[in-house]
């Protein structure tokens, strides 16, 4: 029975990864060495209550005297670089070149001032620490940073009130304190801010400077018309069109779109003149068997004398027309109505039901980036530092983090639904049409096919709707610029991933990515190490020569792509995801937001995932088996009409087993 | 037979709502002695749809024109709707349920009729008494023996017949210890944590009264506990009372152990919430989830005011507080608030999942839970009288074995390895401690469930549960044995609604079942071709 079922017997190398991810450090050595915190505890707490608890019982979790707790995911991040040997001084990328390097006293805010040695390179900022055989504390890139301010003044007193603090964009501050004597901090400061903001002192960013190679191009991931061909367009009553090929039509579109076969390139030019920024109404997505459409377009410019344009309104008609069945098209228009109303003032507006006959519209009542902006702040305010302890979920609520997410969720599930039930083809917007409107038009796409729950998929997917379709990354992240006050910096394409993490909880056998992968994701959003993200939008980036001159992020993930898949992945052709987008079914990514804090880890993550790569092994190694087999199978019948004609047919009947 | 009188109607036509997902039933339905039965037409599946009488928590009728509806909330949280021609059918049906399902004479409860194909009475019963467990703590020391002085229940009518004290501790002493112990619960070993020989003990409060009185036995059992493990060795007592409802308890014949009486043993106060509070935040958070009407917005909040997450976490900090103390400090705890049969046996058995990886196996668990919760003398009768539905006034129902099961559950989520079994044992665990064709849960102890002769006249739960057919349900397919302690965090942040349970059948679109059937799909199908390698 059990109870002689002896630990040995298990499989060795599982049992010890466990018990790295439990204790954080080694096995069972720390535990000795963890006594001396913990032992005067429970003698302290007599009288005195809950903090005291809490803080102990978490104190079982890895603390104080191992800092690799708080490395850890930085180790992950950086061991996908090329250089991650921890023993080496300076882990370097091609092209990355070692700055300065000064002693300072890093005031971490879980574990107390440590000193540390800390190395200032042309990509990265890092610390190792002096104290305990030189562990690496952090590894930040330096495209993470917003801002950095010193603290404190040459006359300042108090232990460690002289130095700098520095305000990330992923949700971290990273304080430093310096020796008063002889500006020490002056010469940090100034490399720092030249180095975190290269624009602003005319430099590159890192990502021209990156010689990293892979054996897999990221550029090579998405390409328009294979994507379109994909999607089986053109077709009959949608046709690609080059009209864009020198950003002629709209500064912020990609080159190559797709409009209907029957409006004429003339036709669009006279459209673009009524629609914010010429971004017209272009097909996004089309539905392979009830032909209904996703397009997306920015808003039209009504004014406030509510102008018309024939042209307009008979454009819409055609889209609505390449389905000859339908009746209306639906407008889902994503902001609140007080707002789009409020953006006839500055010549915007919306499509209102005299001009457009056939057209029912919505309001999706999703702020706008400001609003998302302080959300977050919010939440920053109760996850770092410290953690909001007493009034966790009501603090929670009082962010509207989670009712923002609730309710572009709620609109790309009604488009998606539209489209899905064949009742409507969608057009969506919002003001200018690059950020919710990417929101919903990239949710509903995911919900609706299933090619971009893959992991190649997914980066056509972001790939497309998000950076070739000009969300503008550089203003809303700010990359190598200094002004950390722009109001044009909004976390819009943060909170689209967090959707997709949403998404992918509540079906955990709907993606072939893990969160790492979601992880990675952001982390490379900020770092400013890849071409991916920089820039607002395609021509821009044509005009810097961005995919000459960088490497994409698509490159780093899909040349190691064992590490950011989904063990459970079952592929499922057709299968629309409608997730539930109530509030009881949200959750705050933990993992994300509070990944700094070293007592919400997720617990043993080393473990799961090694349990997870075995099983992914397992699993491919199931499926090879089971192909050689059907093969066999199928020359022996080859003949049979029941059996596929093709080994690259018979891959989605393999997979649909799990 | 009695229950004739009760059952007013013979049958009615009926249709059946079973929530979103499923789809409704048509059919005759019936009352029996122990069950709603619907027995859908002829032509229609033969599929005979059963609900157990004693599940229903609450029932609610209303008639209109010539036709009726009946509500029946269930102890498991589901909401069932009847739709019944006939208004006469209608209040027969309703009263009939009404009677039935809140009889409370145990001998004549279902599991005493309940004969499953395949299962052998007797079978089961014997798995995991205390001497089992005393087996294993004799091959690990000598410093404890197994006493028999409870054989007849005239020491301890809550405690099992066999029980495990110190060595040097003889029968008569636990006689005068257990006169000095509400209810006669004496101290008795919990747990023996083998890699440093602590202890874990629980026991109930001493009876030191206004007056401070003591007892030279009880002090030397303690003393004897701290002398077994090592030299010098310390102990902790952890009070699941505040200090001042310690306090007050001598007013009525309680108290607790006096530093100067016990030396090397320390007290500590971790107040846990229990009875009509603990039943009312679970009454509340059952409201709230079941509430599909309410704005959303304030969900939040509202959950956070049901207080059930702040019980989870104080539960899992204080086991935690008990295994850090034996884990890191080497020191030996005893457990105890005023009766030692409610948040006592909460702490203890948190504190050994955390430190034993033997209990989070499948047949370690089982066996914790029937030592530390059926044995141990927890009054699952009174307890689990009624759900969070009943609108009857509670008297002794409160939902501490639910809170275990939810901090288990927030275990196995923070460590989806460590454990061997998944949600679906857990959830069977619920069901069953509430209403079961099975007779593990009978009764409020050892002692009851002999005058009733529940071993020899029920099925076990175990035989139930350890069927081939069920255990694809109820384990985890991503065990693996990890032979240290979990230390859980207990974060506001890092504690979640247990959905699977509170949500359950509101649940979102792929239930979580679903994917592990997958999940073990890929484990199994891997296994198999490496069995074939």
């Amino acid at each position: 029975m059990t109870q002689s079922r002896q630990p040995v017997r298990e499989g060795g190398r599982r049992v010890v990864a466990q018990g790295l991810g439990s204790h954080g450090v080694g096995g069972r050595a720390p535990e000795g060495a963890e006594q001396g915190p913990g032992a005067e505890q429970p003698g302290n707490a007599g009288g005195a209550r809950n903090p005291r608890v809490s803080s102990m019982a978490s104190a079982s979790a890895p603390k104080c005297n191992s800092h690799t707790s708080e490395n850890e995911p930085v180790k992950s991040t950086s061991q996908d670089g090329v250089n991650c040997d921890l023993n080496e001084t300076v882990p370097r990328l091609p092209g990355e070149t070692l700055i300065t390097d000064k002693e300072v006293i890093y005031i971490c805010p879980f574990n107390g001032p440590i000193k540390g040695r800390v190395y200032i390179t042309n990509y990265r900022l890092y610390l190792r620490s002096l104290e305990t055989d030189s562990t690496l504390i952090f590894d930040v890139p330096l495209g993470v940073i917003s801002r950095i301010e010193k603290m404190g003044g040459a006359t300042s007193r108090g232990e460690n009130s002289y130095g700098l603090d520095i305000t990330c964009k992923d949700m971290r501050n990273l304080r430093f304190a310096l020796k008063q004597e002889g500006h020490s901090r002056r010469d940090m400061f100034e490399i720092l801010t030249r180095y975190a903001f290269p624009l602003a002192h005319s430099l590159p960013l890192f990502a021209f400077l990156n010689e990293e190679k892979f054996n897999v191009d990221g550029w090579m991931v998405y390409n328009p018309v294979e994507e379109y061909r994909r999607q089986g367009l053109p077709n009959h009553q949608w046709r690609i069109t080059f009209i864009n090929k020198c950003y002629e039509l709209c500064e912020t579109y990609p080159a190559l779109l797709v409009v209907p076969y029957r409006a004429s390139d003339d036709d669009l030019r006279r459209v673009a003149a009524f629609r914010s920024r010429n971004r017209i109404p272009v097909l996004s997505w089309i539905h392979p068997e009830n032909k209904m459409v996703i397009v997306r377009c920015s808003q039209p410019l009504v004014g406030m004398s509510g102008k018309r344009n024939k042209d307009d309104e008979k454009y819409l008609d055609v889209i609505r027309e390449t389905n000859r069945q339908l009746s209306k098209l639906t407008i889902y228009d994503a902001r609140p109505s007080v707002n789009a109303v409020a953006n006839k003032a500055t010549g915007g507006g919306y499509e209102s039901d005299d001009a457009y006959h056939n057209a029912e519209l919505f309001f999706l009542d999703i702020h706008n980036i400001h609003v998302m902006r302080e959300s977050l702040k919010k939440v920053k305010d109760i996850v770092y530092p410290n953690v909001e302890e007493s009034h966790w979920l009501s603090s929670l609520e009082s962010t509207h983090w989670l009712e923002h997410i609730k309710l572009v969720l709620t609109g790309a599930i009604q488009v998606a639904d539209k489209v899905s039930s064949g009742k409507s083809s969608v057009l969506v917007h919002c003001s200018d049409g690059w950020d919710r409107t990417a929101q919903l038009t990239s949710l509903a796409m995911l919900m609706l096919d299933s090619f971009y729950r893959s992991i190649e998929g997914f980066e056509i997917l972001v790939q497309k709707e998000w950076i070739s379709f000009g969300h503008k990354f550089a203003s809303r992240i700010g990359h190598g610029d200094k002004n950390h006050a722009d109001a044009d910096r909004s976390p819009i394409f943060l909170q689209f991933v967090d959707c997709v993490w949403q998404m992918s909880k509540q079906f955990p056998t709907a993606f072939e990515f893990n969160e790492r992968f979601l992880i990675t994701i952001l982390d490379h959003l900020y770092s400013c190490r890849f071409g991916t993200f920089l820039l607002n939008c395609e021509s821009a980036r044509e005009k810097q020569k961005v995919t000459e001159r960088t490497v994409s992020l698509w490159s780093l993930i899909n040349s190691n792509k064992e590490k950011f898949k989904n063990p459970f992945y079952t592929k499922e052709i057709n299968r629309v995801l409608y997730p539930v987008a109530s509030m009881r079914h949200l959750e705050l990514w933990v993992n994300y937001y509070i990944r700094w804090n070293p007592r919400i880890k997720q617990q043993q993550p080393n473990a799961v995932e090694q349990r997870y790569m075995e099983l992914l092994a397992l699993r491919d190694d199931y499926i090879k088996r089971l192909e050689e087999l059907q093969l066999a199978n199928s020359s022996k019948v080859s003949s049979a009409s029941t059996s596929p004609s093709s080994p690259s047919q018979m891959m989605p009947h393999v997979q649909t087993h799990f | 037979m009695e229950f004739s009188e009760l059952i007013r109607t013979g049958r009615a036509q009926a249709e059946l709502l079973r929530g979103p997902e499923a789809p409704p039933l048509r059919g005759t339905l019936c009352v029996t002695s122990h069950h709603l039965l619907l027995s859908p037409g002829t032509e229609a599946s033969p599929d005979l749809w059963l609900l157990l009488l004693r599940s229903v928590d609450s029932i609610e009728k209303r008639v209109a024109g010539d036709s009726g509806t009946i509500t029946l909330r269930c102890k498991d949280l589901r909401v069932l709707q009847l739709d019944i021609e006939g208004v006469e059918a209608t209040l027969d049906i309703a009263r009939s349920i009404e009677a039935l399902s809140s009889l409370e004479s145990v001998i004549t409860s279902f599991p005493f009729f309940y004969r499953p194909k395949g299962l052998r009475l007797g079978d089961a019963w014997h798995f995991h008494p205390p001497e089992r467990y005393y087996q294993r703590v004799a091959r690990e020391t000598n410093a404890w023996r197994l006493s028999e002085v409870n054989e007849d229940f005239s020491l301890c009518p809550s405690y099992p017949r066999a029980l495990i004290v110190p060595h040097s501790v003889d029968d008569q002493a636990l006689a005068r210890s257990a006169g000095f112990r509400q209810g006669g619960r004496f101290p008795v070993l919990s747990y023996h944590h083998a890699r440093n020989g602590t202890a874990l003990l629980r026991s109930s409060q001493p009876l030191t009264g206004p007056q401070k009185r003591r007892c030279a036995e009880d002090e030397e059992l303690l003393r004897a506990v701290l002398v077994g493990a090592r030299p010098g060795a310390r102990g902790f007592i952890i009070d699941t009372r505040s200090a001042q409802a310690a306090k007050q308890a001598r007013m009525t014949g309680g108290g607790t152990e006096a530093k100067a009486a016990y030396p090397g043993w320390k007290r500590l106060h971790r107040p846990l919430e229990r009875g009509r509070p603990l039943q009312e935040s679970f009454v509340r958070l059952v409201e709230a989830c079941g509430d599909l009407e309410q704005s959303m917005d304030r969900w939040l909040s509202r959950l956070e005011g049901c207080r059930w997450l702040a019980h989870v976490k104080e539960a899992l900090s204080t086991a935690c507080l008990a295994a850090q103390g034996m884990e890191r400090e080497g020191a030996c705890i005893l457990v105890h608030g005023a009766e030692g049969t409610d948040s006592t046996l909460l702490v203890t058995s948190l504190a050994q999942l955390i430190l034993d990886p033997l209990s989070r196996t499948m047949d370690g668990f089982q066996e914790l839970v029937e030592r530390e919760w059926i044995q141990a003398g927890h009054p699952f009768q009174l307890r689990c009288a009624h759900s969070a539905f009943s609108h009857a006034r509670p008297k002794h129902e409160a939902p501490t074995f639910l809170l275990f099961l939810d901090c288990v559950w927030q275990l196995g989520r923070q460590f989806p390895l460590s454990l061997e079994f998944g949600e679906g044992l857990l959830l069977a665990l619920f069901e069953h401690a509430y209403a079961s064709p099975f007779g593990s849960f009978l009764c409020n102890s050892e002692k009851e469930r002999g005058l009733c002769e529940v071993r020899t006249r029920t099925h076990s739960l175990w035989s139930g549960l350890n069927q081939p057919k069920e255990q694809r349900k109820l384990r985890n397919p991503l065990y693996a044995l990890n032979p240290l302690a979990i230390w859980p965090s207990v974060e506001p942040q890092s504690l979640r609604l247990w959905q699977g349970l509170f949500l359950r059948w509101t649940r979102p679109p792929e239930p979580s079942e679903t994917a592990w059937e997958k999940v073990w799909q890929i484990v199994t199908d891997s296994e198999k071709t490496e069995g074939s390698a």
